[in-house]
């Protein structure tokens, strides 16, 4: 599983990074690290979570249509 | 407060009564829940205008769907958040800093705060954090088995964490909420003078900072530099108002709201407390049900919108308790579900303008609800009181009084 991260969208809300912050780095602000992320095997659970917290919509599950609005 | 007429340019089909500061259920009611009072506002259609829902008086329009809040918070060249909002009710023009700057300029003062309220560094506020509120809480169960728990508990807990952050000393707690009170829920004889008197409070503390640098907020805030020079008087002036403003009674507000819901609901306080793991999760539907504040922004162009025909210079309202209960975004969004998973809530907004403090409320209401719940058995409201909640530009409660007989 890859997670599509939406640098410009992130605003810091750092809830991604609450469910998983193994998965999900910050840099020093709070803010996501650039970079798509690999998910590895059995922390898919977790990331998916992750990513449904997101109050910008700023990740995305890599196959999954994106969340509209 | 004065009432403006609707401007020309808006159908009079698309006029609600509707207001955060007048409608039912938003002045001060006992028992009142305003949360719920708002949410009605989903029968009916996603933008429309509303007379009167600012507290000079001004209409907004009000965007009720949370996906279209997105859209306004997170489009900055659309929806000013340029307002004054403070600086007018003194009759002056300066901006809140950054709440009151818009991108480009705003990013330089934000990325300058972002790090004292980051995610780390509030990991490294929170045994101070933890500390005063055991230390509030046992003091509360040594002296009987009911409080007023705004006054005992909710202000001095949040309001001492502020004042430790900005360096000052906590002999003032009680001024300083008489202030933010005043300010924020006090008519327009008690908030002009409440804005001249924090406007001058802030002013001397910088400059008592620039003569005599400490460690603490001010001094790092007289002291810093956004694209390779000194803030200004003014600069400094507007970031100081609006720590102290947005510092002062949001997050105590969010805390009441979060014991008086688990003083009606025993089994969800019995859970929490039985199982104090699940309190981070519960923490954000209950964020997700008692938010505080309406954000407001201003339209820089005209641009018709889901129908509705906004003007440069007209109001629009993004109501965070509204984007909370937008049925197309949460299942069964009057429901408080403690275990919710998906709950992208509006509380701290969306956009750039995201709350600079929001890291730093969260732990304070996820440790604030850990040290009640593990030191306070059962508790109810206390019997022939009622809590008083109002609406308004901040949510609130008061009158609180828990019992654990």
């Amino acid at each position: 599983m890859r997670i599509i991260v939406q640098n410009a969208k992130c605003q810091g809300h750092a809830r991604c990074a609450a469910h998983a912050p193994h998965i999900f780095k910050l840099d020093d602000a709070g803010y996501i690290l650039p970079g798509n992320i690999q998910v590895v095997e059995g922390e898919e659970l977790t990331a998916s979570r992750g990513v449904r917290s997101c109050p910008e919509r700023a990740l995305e599950i890599d196959g999954e249509p994106s969340s509209t609005g | 407060m004065a009432k403006n007429p609707v401007p020309d340019h808006v159908p009079p089909e698309m006029v609600r009564d509707f207001s955060l500061f007048t409608s039912p259920g938003m002045s001060p009611t006992p028992n009142g829940d305003p949360h719920a009072a708002v949410a009605c506002v989903h029968a009916g259609p996603p933008i429309f205008y509303s007379p009167l829902n600012t507290r000079d008086g001004r209409g907004t329009w009000v965007i009720t769907r949370a996906s279209d809040q997105r859209r306004v918070l997170q489009d900055t060249e659309t929806f000013s958040s340029h307002r004054n909002i403070f600086a007018s009710a003194l009759g002056e023009s300066w901006p809140m800093i950054p709440l009151e700057l818009d991108p480009p300029s705003h990013g330089a003062f934000r990325s300058l705060l972002n790090p004292l309220l980051s995610p780390k560094r509030v990991s490294v506020l929170e045994p101070a954090v933890r500390e005063r509120a055991i230390r509030l809480i046992d003091g509360i169960a040594a002296s009987g088995t009911s409080c007023d728990v705004m006054k005992d508990f909710a202000f001095p807990f949040t309001v001492h964490i502020f004042l430790h952050l900005l360096g000052l000393p906590d002999d003032r707690i009680d001024t300083f909420v008489g202030w933010a009170r005043d300010l924020l829920h006090g008519d327009d004889t008690k908030r002009p003078p409440a804005a001249r008197t924090i406007v001058s409070f802030i002013d001397e503390l910088a400059a008592a900072r620039r003569e005599d640098l400490v460690d603490d907020f001010m001094t790092f805030i007289v002291q810093a530099q956004v694209e390779g020079r000194r803030l200004t008087k003014q600069e400094v002036r507007g970031v100081g108002v609006l720590v102290f403003v947005a510092g002062l009674d949001t997050v105590a507000a969010a805390i009441g709201f979060d014991l008086a819901y688990l003083a009606r609901n025993l089994k969800d306080q019995e859970l929490l407390r039985s199982e104090p793991n699940r309190i981070v999760l519960a923490a954000e539907e209950l964020l997700r049900a008692y938010p505080t504040v309406q954000l407001i922004r201003v339209a820089t162009k005209d641009i018709d919108f889901e129908g509705a025909p906004i003007r440069k210079g007209d109001y629009v309202s993004c109501a965070t308790m509204i984007a909370n209960r937008d049925p197309t975004e949460f299942e069964c969004p009057n429901t408080v579900d403690l275990a919710r998973e998906d709950n992208r809530h509006a509380t701290f907004g969306y956009g750039p303008h995201r709350c600079l403090g929001s890291h730093l409320a969260r732990r304070e209401i996820v440790i604030g609800l850990e040290e009640w719940l593990s030191r306070i058995p059962a508790f109810r409201i206390k019997n022939g009181t009622a809590p008083i909640t109002s609406g308004g530009h901040v949510f609130g409660i008061e009158n609180l009084i828990l019992d654990w007989s």
